[in-house]
């Protein structure tokens, strides 16, 4: 197998801040690996670790959750919800056998479209080097 | 001649027969229906044969079958599937029978380390042999008794409600479905909430505040008050028609007895989600896979990975 691994990596966007800052990153054509689907939800906030765990259960190989930057959440605090949830999925990894570093949290603004394209560069380039996830059946 | 029952006990404390007595007065009602043609607990009727004489085990042709207690060994196992072959409907009593229950919990270990914990290791005993002579072999794992057999009707609980096992057993003499609620202890839970912890996690053994003898609708939430309490994610039905959750009617936090909300549900990651937002951390529960899957360890909990 000459050819490297392309991981699968879901990512988790927020409508208000996140999805729009995809979506600069998009029509500013900056440059990124194609290994991220993009789900838009309301908020970060409302996504519960069983969505996380799920995604990976059924073969995922990294979850990225972005939201808004503290304090800047449209429904005020979602995205503070979304810390306290990461640090739960953050300890029930292990539990499944997976990595930590599968999965990430991170702030991104609708303003922030190179720092999207950047976040997903690492994050890709992270779970690269983790392989893919015991879950994958192909 | 009225509906023939079999019952049969597995990996079980034996608490979900008792339950059967504690109906009251409707058992007589439901006596007057049924013919009680197999149970250990009750009568002496012997597997192989009254006289030994068989050389297979069996059970009498029956309607209803009842069973409680996970699969722990290969005898349980074979008596399930001679249970199944002979019985038209089969129940799953309790939650032993229906996600593992507690003796699931070992689970969490390979059976040899069972074994050797047990008869070996412990400190107190004096160490002999692992016993295989004239018993019937563990199985590698405690199972749910739908892993091992189809089941017709679920009775979840430790122990089930003896409401629900006479509503059952009514619900099948008069030919009617018994479907168990989808919802959540949560959703019977008459306490105040608020989406917000009140402080940090208690200790195990410390107590909910509440008036004595106020009404439970002025307290507040026992996870708000920080005391671990299953009910998000376990399914509702134990207060019966009074509703309100058995455990929260005693000011005690729900252990979740009743399982799981669905097969597929993950109870931990349910749990660890809900108390995560409401303010409470997460590090801070001990043993999260058995603390939140104790009655669901069947096909949940398994040895944790080396590394």
């Amino acid at each position: 197998m000459a050819e490297t691994f392309e991981p699968l990596i879901i990512a988790l966007c927020c409508n208000w801040c996140s999805y729009a800052g995809a979506d600069l990153a998009g029509v500013s054509r900056s440059q990124y690996p194609p290994s991220i689907r993009v789900i838009r939800v309301m908020c970060s906030g409302m996504v519960h670790p069983n969505l996380v765990i799920d995604a990976f259960t059924q073969g995922a190989d990294g979850v990225l959750m972005c939201g808004c930057h503290p304090g800047d959440c449209h429904y005020q605090e979602g995205n503070l919800k979304a810390e306290k949830r990461a640090e739960a999925i953050r300890l029930m990894l292990p539990d499944f056998g997976l990595e930590e570093e599968r999965f990430r949290l991170e702030w991104v603004s609708a303003a922030e479209g190179a720092r999207f394209a950047q976040v997903v560069r690492e994050f890709t380039e992270q779970v690269q080097k983790l392989g893919a996830s015991p879950y994958r059946t192909t | 001649m009225g509906v023939r029952v079999n019952e049969e006990w597995f990996s079980i404390c034996g608490g979900c027969e008792v339950t059967i007595l504690d109906i009251g007065e409707p058992l007589l009602d439901i006596l007057a229906k049924i013919d009680i043609v197999h149970m250990p607990v009750l009568m002496d009727h012997k597997l192989f044969g009254q006289t030994g004489e068989k050389t297979e085990m069996e059970v009498p042709e029956a309607d209803v079958g009842l069973i409680s207690g996970g699969i722990r060994n290969e005898e349980n196992r074979t008596l399930a599937k001679e249970m199944r072959k002979k019985c038209k409907t089969l129940i799953a009593l309790g939650s032993c029978a229906c996600s593992g229950g507690i003796p699931a919990l070992a689970n969490l270990s390979t059976t040899q380390e069972v074994l050797e914990k047990v008869y070996r290791g412990s400190k107190s005993t004096d160490t002999n042999g692992i016993p295989n002579q004239q018993i019937p072999p563990l199985t590698d794992r405690v199972y749910a008794l739908s892993e091992v057999v189809p089941v017709d009707m679920k009775l979840p609980g430790c122990p089930t409600t003896p409401e629900m096992v006479a509503g059952a057993l009514t619900a099948l003499l008069e030919g009617k479905p018994y479907p168990l609620p989808s919802k959540s202890v949560c959703d019977e839970c008459p306490t105040i909430r608020e989406k917000k912890a009140t402080g940090t996690l208690k200790r195990r053994l410390e107590a909910a505040e509440f008036t004595p003898g106020a009404p439970l609708t002025e307290m507040r939430c026992l996870m708000e008050q920080g005391i671990l309490c299953d009910g998000p994610a376990t399914r509702s039905g134990c207060g019966g028609s009074a509703g309100t959750p058995r455990c929260i009617r005693a000011y005690m936090p729900c252990e979740g007895c009743f399982g799981p909300l669905s097969d597929t549900a993950n109870p931990m990651v349910d749990m660890m989600g809900a108390l995560s937002s409401i303010g409470l951390d997460p590090k801070q529960i001990p043993d999260r896979s058995a603390t939140f899957n104790r009655f669901a360890g069947a096909g949940r909990l398994r040895p944790a990975p080396r590394r």
